[in-house]
């Protein structure tokens, strides 16, 4: 086993490869930097839809959504129009760490809670509700508490306070560290997997503080990710000549202009009808629907005998597809079409679950976030969010003994289990 | 209302057929009755299904944490029934302290599905009617009318088979035992429109008392109930016609989702 090394697997949430590689080159991570030197760091794409509930899902099981059965972190059951939350509960592929023989230490992968038993260490990611079922094996919770460990950032203080999310981001990130560096030290283990999340909450808030050297927090900005930075420095320098390394992560990020409400679109043509005066939100969707969308920008058909009060019948399903995919084609806000690209499922899904598949995914122009919420007046509004999800620009950078050898064109995040798998097969030989 | 009784007949026959298919199949046959509605109508039909009788043990899993009016029910109808009733305990986890306080989750699962575990392996049960319907959660939406756990009671819900035309699978390999749901295609609405039809006793819980009723009844320490007047059958058919609230909101369980939605919503998903 020795001689076929470990796998040590570093998550940064929602980093794009252009901002990664332009922190590592102005000296903000030094360590990655060192890193990039030698070895290739590829542009992959994310999934589709860009999201981390869906993203991670994929990087654990290498999976498509349709095989994994992760489509959002909301969904809406067949026969219902009730929201519900997929969770680890929900998903319907192993993870990796399920299929190997070794042990594998796991630390804050999103979309992991409840945890259950592996042969290992397992303490999930967000959005885990305690931290009781988020800690396997529960006899190591009360080392967990007493590091001060809490699974994610409270985002709730970035809209009071930017100083107060800041700080509660740093504290969150310095207990992740320590915990890495307990579980390190302590447990045996083939693979060692860790996620940072803080990125990507500080990435929503504070985009234009990466881009602007005038920003209030640029400097705090940077400071966060020179942070994670240093762990992921006291990582590598633990890590010797047979240990593959891998760094991902599940989708980019950018600049954020504009929030575009995708149901208000399909209510203002006429596609979707309910009574926004009623509370309830999906509950309400009338029988003339014909189609409604679930965050971020994911169109499911109002179909007959798929929803309580479906009125799509399969002969119609074709055209009111068509006539949705033209809308959003040519949708515009302020001049600026609001879709970089429109999928139909069965040009992204396949898989046992397709059939639980949005009938359409948008994929928001540059700048522009689609949402689906239900309660927003206007079709669009300004945000407190500055940034927002990208799906042509995550990033991957694998190191082993070997060569790595270049990805494939429209690589993208689930691909990433099965390229390492070959390197270690191709190590066998 | 021909229309609506036909419906309620078509339900009927189609899951007394399910009930005696399974006991024709499993001798050693159980029966889960929480007391709430869904399985006191469940017992309804077994009882017309064997003219009266029910040649089953029924298991009531007692968590310790019923409402009053549940035991009280529970003891005067399967005396009066001639119930062969079990109660299931997990009386180890009890003497260890699980309760609601040391936390919802563990609760549930120690003093429910523990307590069911231990008896089916005691009894050596091969199968199980619960009283389930495929609307009341998302979780159910893949359920089988014949449904199969293996010994871990896991679900695998890839490997269950097709239940086209009516065509149950009714066999078990001996590691596992089949979860039989008759009532997995009736709707909320349909157990009230049937309960009102026969005259089916149900919990005063359900009935509204100053203005709040219990929509959905387990442990008394995780649920609470709804605003609602309907304090008789017919109001509470009448209020499920107009209702847009789900049934299990009132359930702790689904507190978390609140709870889930607010994180989403800091971060500006939903």
């Amino acid at each position: 086993m020795s001689c076929m090394g470990r796998t040590v697997f570093i998550g940064l949430d929602g980093v794009p490869h252009g901002l990664l590689k332009r922190l590592a080159d102005d000296g903000t991570m030094p360590h990655c930097r060192r890193l990039f030197e030698i070895g290739n760091l590829h542009c992959i794409a994310s999934t589709i839809p860009d999201i981390s509930s869906v993203a991670w899902s994929s990087i654990i099981t290498g999976k498509n959504p349709a095989e994994h059965g992760i489509f959002g972190f909301v969904d809406i059951p067949i026969n219902t129009y009730r929201i519900s939350f997929p969770n680890y509960l929900s998903l319907k592929s192993k993870p990796f760490w399920e299929k190997s023989e070794g042990r594998s230490v796991i630390l804050n992968v999103p979309s992991t809670f409840p945890v259950r038993e592996m042969n290992g260490v397992h303490i999930s990611g967000f959005v885990s509700l305690d931290l009781e079922r988020s800690v396997y094996p529960p006899g190591l919770l009360s080392q967990v508490k007493a590091l001060d460990y809490k699974v994610d950032v409270d985002a709730e203080k970035a809209h009071v306070s930017m100083d107060m999310f800041l700080s509660d981001l740093d504290k969150t990130l310095t207990a992740r560290g320590k915990v890495c560096d307990h579980l390190w030290q302590h447990e045996k283990w083939d693979t060692f997997m860790i996620v940072f999340t803080g990125t990507d909450r500080l990435m929503h808030f504070l985009w234009d503080a990466y881009e602007d050297e005038e920003h209030w927090y640029y400097k705090a900005f940077r400071g966060h990710f020179s942070k994670v930075d240093a762990i992921v420095g006291s990582i590598i320098d633990r890590l010797n000549d047979n240990d593959i390394l891998v760094m991902c992560s599940d989708h980019g990020m950018e600049h954020l202009d504009k929030n575009v409400y995708v149901n208000a679109i399909l209510k203002e043509h006429g596609f979707l009808h309910y009574d926004p005066a009623l509370k309830g939100g999906f509950a309400n969707i009338d029988g003339r629907t014909k189609a409604f969308s679930l965050d971020p920008a994911r169109i499911y058909l109002n179909k007959r005998g798929k929803f309580p009060r479906g009125c799509v019948a399969p002969n119609d399903e074709e055209k009111i597809i068509e006539d949705i995919c033209e809308l959003f084609q040519r949708y515009a806000v302020g001049g600026k079409a609001v879709c970089k690209a429109i999928y139909r499922k069965k040009e992204i899904f396949h898989g046992p679950f397709i059939d639980l598949a949005p009938d359409i995914v948008l994929i928001g122009n540059e700048g522009i976030n689609l949402h689906s919420g239900l309660t927003a007046e206007n079709t669009s509004e300004e945000t407190i969010f500055s940034g927002k999800h990208t799906q042509h620009d995550a990033f991957l950078y694998v190191r082993g003994r070997d060569k790595c050898p270049s990805v494939k064109e429209g690589f993208n995040v689930s691909n990433i289990i099965g390229y390492i798998d070959s390197l270690k097969a191709e190590r066998w030989r | 209302m021909t229309k609506t009784l036909d419906h309620l007949s078509r339900l009927e026959n189609q899951s007394i057929f399910i009930i005696r298919e399974a006991y024709s199949q499993f001798r050693n046959i159980a029966m889960l009755w929480s007391i709430g509605k869904d399985s006191t109508t469940l017992m309804w039909l077994v009882r017309k299904a064997f003219f009266g009788k029910v040649p089953f043990a029924v298991l009531h899993i007692d968590t310790g944490y019923k409402f009053k009016e549940i035991y009280d029910f529970r003891d005067t109808y399967a005396q009066q029934w001639g119930i062969n009733l079990m109660v299931v305990k997990n009386d180890e986890a009890i003497a260890q302290g699980v309760c609601p306080k040391t936390g919802k989750f563990e609760c549930c699962n120690q003093l429910k599905t523990e307590a069911l575990k231990q008896t089916m392996d005691k009894y050596k049960f091969k199968a199980l009617y619960l009283g389930i319907r495929r609307d009341e959660h998302g979780i159910r939406a893949k359920e089988r009318v014949f449904s199969t756990r293996d010994e871990d009671f896991e679900w695998d819900y890839k490997n269950q088979s097709p239940e086209l035309w009516d065509q149950y699978k009714t066999k078990a390999t001996h590691e596992e035992h089949i979860r039989v749901h008759p009532l997995l295609g009736w709707t909320e609405l349909d157990i009230w429109q049937y309960i009102l039809r026969e005259n089916i006793p149900i919990v005063s819980l359900y009935f509204a008392k100053q203005g709040r009723r219990y929509r959905s009844i387990g442990c008394e320490t995780c649920c609470s109930p709804v605003a609602s007047q309907a304090d008789t059958v017919e109001k509470i058919v009448e209020e499920l016609q107009t209702s847009t609230i789900s049934e299990r909101s009132g359930r702790a369980q689904d507190k978390e989702s609140a709870y889930i939605m607010q994180k989403l919503r800091s971060l500006g998903y939903m």
